[in-house]
């Protein structure tokens, strides 16, 4: 229990290092490249007046190590300063952003969750029929093609060739629940494709282990049904890589979503993200790769956890 | 704690399987599962049209009005034409030498950095692997796209940059993958051996440790080229890749959205072609790692 603990502890420590690392590397990027930001911002033909006012509000003349430690204590604080382009608090511009990602990507979850769990059992459990070949073959295409050619093609496909889904995935707060549904089905189902198609591969390949180990033969010959056998003998121990790999989609999501939010024109905040590096907005570029970085580093974590969780030897005390 | 990747039942603690010496190309070849031939053809195929695409294509990638705009697949076009008149099987067949010489340089590049940082921390030990290893544990756990796509905005895309941006992001997790092969050969008596008689450091890492790890090397290169596609493919689909006029696939498929409701043509070519790239990349990646005895390391994330 004490070795977990530790684990645990320096896991997280792990974490704090690494979003501090992270934090530094955006912050580096997005300010401390060549050239005045302000200038950048506002291109070469600007007035000194108009830069020297850009300056200050950006606090362009502190040093660099002050304003870094600024930006990330504003950010902890919940003051993520103001949007450049919009003009007004980060917070106001990002946060409703944020929700609709996250309504995108939980949809995408919920649709996931039950497909590449019924897609795992039933490629596992009948490993020889000629379906689950096909199936398999179609899982392994699934994990190789790139997430926005999926996207394009389902767009081309059912909302303009047959126009049951609408191209323009827009959102707001009056639409009813069935409707939200429907306009986000197309982008949820593409970053589900992606997701399902790696769970599958893992869940198949640790439950056909679990199937042919003794333990589980013990229990067939025992005369427990099929189902019995399958789902409360198997199942639970085949749960584990797969809660891994699940763990790592949502690592995934972050990269996934941006790609997705582009194509069907989602107004969430890889969408923005986009738009932000277009105009050179840094305080939402900044605030919304924390963000993303947070998520992500969370992710590794949780699968690291996960994975130290799993191992009987780590369990166990460990070396 | 890692699942076998195989689908075979390899319960028995049998011998490996004995992996008989080709005795020439032919029989290697007859050897093989159809699956792997095709996916061998297609990828040759690929290459082929990269290295002699510009000679024979039917028109200059950025040659305007080479048919209406818009033109629907015919003989004339044999993907029909964009927005500009511009033919779309020319644009395809000039650019894939840019979409895989990029790949190919990224996965070059982060191989050879990767294995280079993962040897030599595998040779270390002790105190310099350890710190190395958590180094490289942070590393990984930075977001590649979120990054790139930072980097690529604030300094302008370049093939230069792209390129050792993305080949930087893979030498992470190529190190890591590097040197927990050189980890386990690290402790042979052979290896000790050659410590005794006084071989320098380097002289180890690549004459002792590097041919023991070279189909972990090889099957990373593989690996690498087909996510270096994707990846690279994602950040000009996003706009953060080469600009306008150039025939590169990612950039096509960016352009051609706008138009896909009056003509899917334009997205419709480089998205297949893109996909049918990637998928035999992925399928001869995962022959060879099984080939060579390796299960191909395979994340969500890249």
């Amino acid at each position: 229990m004490r070795y977990a603990l530790r684990l645990v502890v320096s896991r997280l420590g792990l974490a704090v290092i690494t979003l501090l690392a992270v934090s530094l590397v955006i912050f580096w990027t997005v300010e401390l490249l060549p050239g005045d930001p302000a200038t950048r911002i506002l291109g070469q033909d600007a007035t000194p007046e108009r830069v020297k006012v850009l300056r200050e509000q950006l606090n362009l003349d502190e040093p660099a190590l002050e304003r870094y430690t600024d930006w990330l204590g504003g950010m902890a604080r919940g003051d993520w300063g103001d949007s450049i382009v919009a003009e007004r608090p980060v917070t106001d511009y990002v946060l409703p952003r944020l929700e609709n990602t996250l309504i995108l990507a939980g949809y995408a979850l919920a649709l996931y969750i039950p497909l590449s769990l019924t897609l795992g059992i039933v490629t596992a459990v009948f490993r020889e029929s000629r379906f689950t070949v096909w199936l398999s073959a179609a899982v392994l295409v699934g994990t190789a093609v790139p997430e926005f050619v999926v996207g394009i093609l389902l767009l081309l496909v059912f909302a303009v060739t047959l126009p049951w889904f609408p191209p323009l995935a827009d959102i707001d707060q009056t639409q009813s629940l069935p409707d939200l549904l429907h306009k986000l089905f197309l982008p949820a189902v593409t970053l589900t494709l992606a997701m399902t198609a790696y769970a599958v591969r893992m869940m198949q390949s640790s439950l056909v282990s679990v199937l042919e180990s003794d333990y589980v033969r013990m229990a067939t010959l025992k005369g427990l049904s099929r189902r019995r056998v399958i789902l409360r003998h198997a199942l639970p121990n085949a749960l584990g890589p797969a809660l891994r790999v699940t763990v790592l989609n949502v690592a995934w999501l972050i990269g996934g979503v941006v790609l997705v939010e582009v194509i069907f024109t989602f107004p969430g905040i890889g969408q923005l993200l986009i738009d932000s590096i277009r105009n050179l907005d840094t305080p939402v570029i900044e605030a919304i790769a924390l963000i993303f970085a947070a998520v992500y580093i969370l992710a590794n974590l949780g699968a690291d956890l996960v994975a130290a969780g799993l191992n009987p030897r780590l369990r166990a005390g460990g070396r | 704690m890692s699942v076998a990747a195989g689908s075979g039942p390899v319960d028995a603690p049998s011998l490996p399987e004995p992996i008989t010496r080709p005795k020439g190309v032919l029989t290697f070849l007859r050897r093989q599962p159809l699956t792997f031939l095709v996916v061998s053809a297609v990828l040759a195929i690929y290459l082929l049209v990269a290295v002699t695409g510009p000679w024979w294509a039917p028109y200059p990638p950025d040659e305007l009005l080479t048919g209406d705009p818009f033109a629907p697949p015919s003989w004339d076009h044999l993907l029909g034409t964009d927005n500009f008149g511009r033919d779309v099987f020319s644009r395809l067949v000039h650019g894939e030498r840019l979409v895989l010489g990029l790949a190919l340089a990224t996965a070059g590049l982060s191989v050879i950095v990767g294995s280079a940082v993962g040897l030599l921390s595998a040779c270390l030990r002790g105190w310099p692997d350890e710190v190395l290893g958590r180094v490289l544990e942070i590393l990984i756990s930075i977001p590649p796209l979120i990054i790139a796509l930072l980097v690529l905005g604030s300094l302008g895309s370049s093939y230069l940059l792209t390129i050792s941006l993305v080949a930087l992001f893979f030498a992470i997790r190529v190190a890591t993958v590097i040197r927990a092969a050189a980890l386990d050969v690290v402790v042979e008596d052979f290896i000790t051996l050659a410590r005794l008689r006084g071989e320098p450091i380097w002289s180890i890492a690549v004459r002792e440790i590097l041919p023991n790890v070279s189909s972990a090397v090889l099957v990373e290169f593989s690996l690498r080229t087909g996510y270096a596609v994707l990846f690279i493919g994602g950040l000009s689909f996003l706009g953060f890749g080469p600009a306008p006029p150039t025939p590169d696939w990612g950039l096509m498929i960016n352009e051609g959205r706008t138009y896909i409701s009056t003509a899917p043509w334009p997205v419709l070519g480089p998205a297949l072609a893109l996909a049918g790239l990637v998928v035999a990349l992925s399928l001869f990646t995962e022959r060879i790692s099984e080939v060579l005895g390796l299960s191909a390391q395979r994340a969500p994330s890249q």
